[in-house]
């Protein structure tokens, strides 16, 4: 994992490197982050962080990862694949509300009142899941203040420019241009081009 | 003069420890017990010493110098989120206690960001019924230098800054220990655990200036005598919050209500007079506490001669 700070202050710089590197280790994400990118401008103020993950798995259906079995009303599972069992559990209970899902033991679950066509159509995607656990990793090493945030991700690359009070166009430019950068070397390595997608939120 | 120190052993024979200290006209002002293990804070004329040491040998336990003791110290964040705790803020406040010092963790409401970090009034009044305040502040300089010395300008007491850069000195505070700023991980590497040391001495400092200044005009009643009255009333004997009674370098906190005990507190004799004589009483801005200001020599004077004059 390569991680690499530009801005004007040396303390400032090696101390965030440090702790998203920590930040990384606490949340089990070293192994799946391969180069981040920071520019640090407290005079401006500019908080800019570009990720790069590896490529998650692909999407699964249920039918993979777990063996379906109905009774009566309701319908057994039994997780095959024990790595899938957090995010699939985690997908019934939002889907169905907790009432409706039972787990019998660590690997098996039952589905009160729910039929084994409605289940074997649920797919995973631990792509979203990796993207969700980058963006608290992310929201744990921004400075606390900068609520104006100006979000990029493609398929494997995050970009956050976060400010304190108006997000300006300069500000915009260098996230697109990091996003860009690190994108590139991503196209080098995999020879595919990732999809864009741009949101921009305002809190605080 | 008294010394203030701890003792640190079993709770075999304790006792024994108690009544000698109260022989040599001594207080306990502090006892920590975890199951057999016991840890005593006693303030002690000096000259008797040697006592207290040899009856620690006796009894198989240690005594530790604790220079904070007697203080209460406060541990300011810029807010309680989980950029600022537990670490550095909760290290810092802990290893304080090591030397003696009651430590409270606080994190300021509006204190995140960098031009709209805030402190209020209600804040600021908080932080000055401490003897002491360290803020724990961040990574940059910039930010440092140009918006966060606004935080504690109008702070009182004296305010000790904890951050990351190198920064040789700030306006308004005793003093800056460099080289902390945020962390993810509790500080326990030499290096680190050599900041806390040097954080508990630059507040050892300015407690010591603190006191010297206080000893130009003396209490006119030292807090240990009063907190030794204070800890006989049935209210504190009541009380189940962790150390009831707690000492500041003026003064003390007492954690009971002050309107359902400011009479009881006024009505306690030291020394023949009343303890509202000696004292100033006010509410607490920490729920359900009492201050108490002791009055220095010089004031308790002048009280007298208005009172007699009219």
């Amino acid at each position: 994992m390569n991680i690499s700070v530009k801005g004007t202050e040396e303390y400032g710089n090696q101390s965030y490197a440090d702790l998203f590197r920590r930040i990384l280790v606490d949340l089990g994400l070293a192994n799946r982050v391969e180069e981040a990118r920071i520019v640090i401008l407290p005079e401006k103020p500019l908080f800019l962080i570009s990720v790069r993950t590896r490529k998650a798995r692909t999407t699964v259906k249920l039918d993979d990862i777990a063996s379906v079995e109905e009774k009566g009303d309701n319908t057994y599972l039994n997780i095959t694949n024990e790595s899938y069992a957090p995010v699939l559990l985690a997908n019934l209970w939002k889907r169905f509300g907790r009432e409706r899902i039972e787990q019998l033991s660590r690997l098996e679950v039952l589905c009160h009142g729910i039929k084994p066509d409605l289940l074997k159509a649920i797919e995973l995607d631990p792509g979203q899941e990796l993207k969700k656990e980058l963006l608290d990793a992310l929201w744990r090493l921004m400075p606390e203040g900068f609520k104006v945030h100006h979000t990029l991700s493609s398929e494997t690359v995050m970009t956050i420019a976060a400010t304190e009070h108006v997000m300006t166009d300069e500000m915009i430019l260098m996230a697109k241009q990091m996003q860009g950068d690190m994108e590139t070397s991503t196209i080098t390595e995999e020879e595919s081009m990732p999809e864009d997608e741009e949101s921009e939120e305002e809190d605080g | 003069m008294y010394e203030v120190l701890m003792f640190d052993g079993g709770v075999y024979r304790i006792n024994e420890l108690y009544e000698l200290v109260e022989d040599i006209g001594g207080f306990v002002i502090q006892k920590t017990q975890l199951q057999v293990a016991i840890t005593v804070t006693i303030a002690i004329p000096s000259e008797d010493r040697p006592i207290i040491e040899s009856k620690t040998k006796e009894l198989g336990g240690k005594l530790v110098e604790v220079p904070l003791a007697g203080t209460e110290i406060a541990v300011v964040a810029p807010t309680l989120g989980r950029h600022h705790m537990p670490h550095p803020v909760c290290d810092i406040a802990e290893h304080l206690r090591r030397y003696g010092a009651i430590t409270v963790v606080m994190g300021l409401a509006r204190g995140k960001g960098r031009e709209t970090a805030q402190i209020t009034a209600d804040e600021m009044a908080f932080i000055e019924e401490y003897d002491a305040a360290i803020f724990v502040l961040g990574n940059f300089a910039d930010c440092i230098m140009k918006e966060k010395v606004r935080l504690f300008e109008d702070i009182e007491v004296p305010v000790i800054v904890v951050c990351g850069p190198n920064i040789s000195s700030l306006p308004n505070c005793e003093a800056v220990v460099c080289g902390v700023g945020r962390k993810a991980e509790r500080m326990r590497h030499a290096d680190e655990i050599a900041k806390l040391e040097e954080t508990a001495l630059a507040v050892e400092a300015a407690i010591f200036k603190r006191r010297n200044i206080i000893d130009e005009d003396p209490l006119c009643v030292h807090p240990a005598e009063v907190k030794q009255r204070v800890d006989e009333l049935e209210s504190v004997r009541q009380s189940l919050r962790p150390s009831p009674v707690v000492l500041h370098l003026d003064g003390l906190r007492v954690k009971v209500p002050y309107d359902q005990c400011k009479d009881m507190l006024r009505d306690i004799d030291i020394f023949g007079r009343k303890l509202g004589d000696l004292t100033t009483i006010a509410p607490s801005r920490l729920g359900g506490s009492t201050m108490i200001r002791i009055l220095t020599t010089a004031q308790l004077q002048t009280r007298d001669n208005a009172q007699s004059s009219s």
